[in-house]
């Protein structure tokens, strides 16, 4: 490896890093809980398709779209999804998510799964939406 | 403009190479996508990007017209075997940009940087290209959330396939079809 190398992975390391570590030393209130009223927006295509609260009881919610189908589970305060009938399933594989900012994605039927706090919750959605 | 017969043999060379490469590329993107990555903890729908050897390898045999063929038939077969054809235009997106990162770095940036750090700097666009096309079908930033993992899985991937291709290059350049595209 030549100088520009390692300039160039330590660049991307530090600022890589500089992005995850808050994420870890994020405090408790970002965590997944019964006090937070987290809540998941769901889009399809860029528009707002359904916005549910996570809670710790088990909701199932179906997004069926020309595209395709997904089912979402909420439970434990996160949501994960469940099941998909994308040729990838790549989205199956981001497991059960409860952060604030954290998505799951679903790119051939453009579903994307995104974690808010409640204040963003619907009025807050112009925020993202374009 | 008729060509001279060693003219002609040269671009029957190019050919064959540009060919058995995206033979080989597909094949290794097959293998890939047979490795359950998820399972690592590593973010879904990242890759190994092994083709990646085979694209790298071609820039610094071949010109670059030759290498862009091989990039879109590589990812046109792949994206037709795999079956994932409605993700199509973001893999294309994606190595588009890798490869003329790769490209740029190689014409001038090629004494600067060693192999390793090419196949880096076209890692981290494939990455990021993807992620700015995902980001512009949803209308959405939220995505690259994922970007920073995304950044650290690019470069070990891309360390890995650095030294694939330095070793490739050096393998490649004993074969008499190679000889003629010693730079």
């Amino acid at each position: 490896m030549k100088r520009a190398d390692v300039l160039l992975i330590s660049i991307v390391l530090i600022a890589a890093l500089a992005f995850i570590v808050p994420r870890w030393l994020s405090s408790d209130k970002d965590k997944a809980g019964p006090d937070n009223n987290l809540v998941a927006n769901i889009t399809v295509d860029g528009k707002l398709y359904k916005t549910v609260k996570l809670t710790k009881e088990e909701q199932t919610i179906d997004v069926r779209t020309e595209r395709g189908y997904n089912i979402l589970k909420v439970h434990d305060y996160g949501i994960e999804m469940y099941d998909a009938d994308c040729p990838d399933k790549v989205c199956l594989g981001f497991g059960h998510i409860t952060r604030p900012k954290q998505t799951i994605v679903c790119l051939p039927h453009r579903v994307l799964v995104e974690i808010a706090g409640a204040g963003s919750g619907e009025d807050d959605i112009d925020a993202y939406v374009q | 403009m008729p060509m001279s017969s060693s003219e002609s043999a040269t671009a029957l060379k190019r050919t064959v190479i540009v060919a058995i490469f995206a033979a080989v590329a597909v094949v290794l993107s097959l293998l890939e996508a047979q490795i359950p990555l998820v399972g690592v903890g590593l973010m879904p729908g990242a890759k190994l990007g092994f083709a990646n050897i085979m694209i790298l390898t071609c820039i610094f045999f071949l010109r670059g017209r030759d290498a862009f063929v091989l990039v879109i038939l590589k990812t046109l077969l792949t994206s037709f075997l795999l079956g994932t054809f409605s993700s199509l235009l973001f893999s294309l997106f994606g190595s588009l940009l890798s490869f003329v990162v790769m490209f740029l770095l190689v014409k001038w940036g090629g004494k600067k940087f060693s192999v390793i750090g090419i196949s880096i700097a076209g890692g981290l666009a494939h990455n990021t290209g993807q992620l700015f096309a995902a980001a512009i079908v949803f209308k959405s930033t939220s995505i690259f959330y994922y970007l920073p993992v995304l950044l650290i899985t690019g470069i070990v991937t891309g360390i890995v396939v650095g030294y694939a291709v330095r070793y490739l290059v050096a393998s490649l350049s004993k074969i008499s079809l190679f000889e003629e595209f010693l730079g």
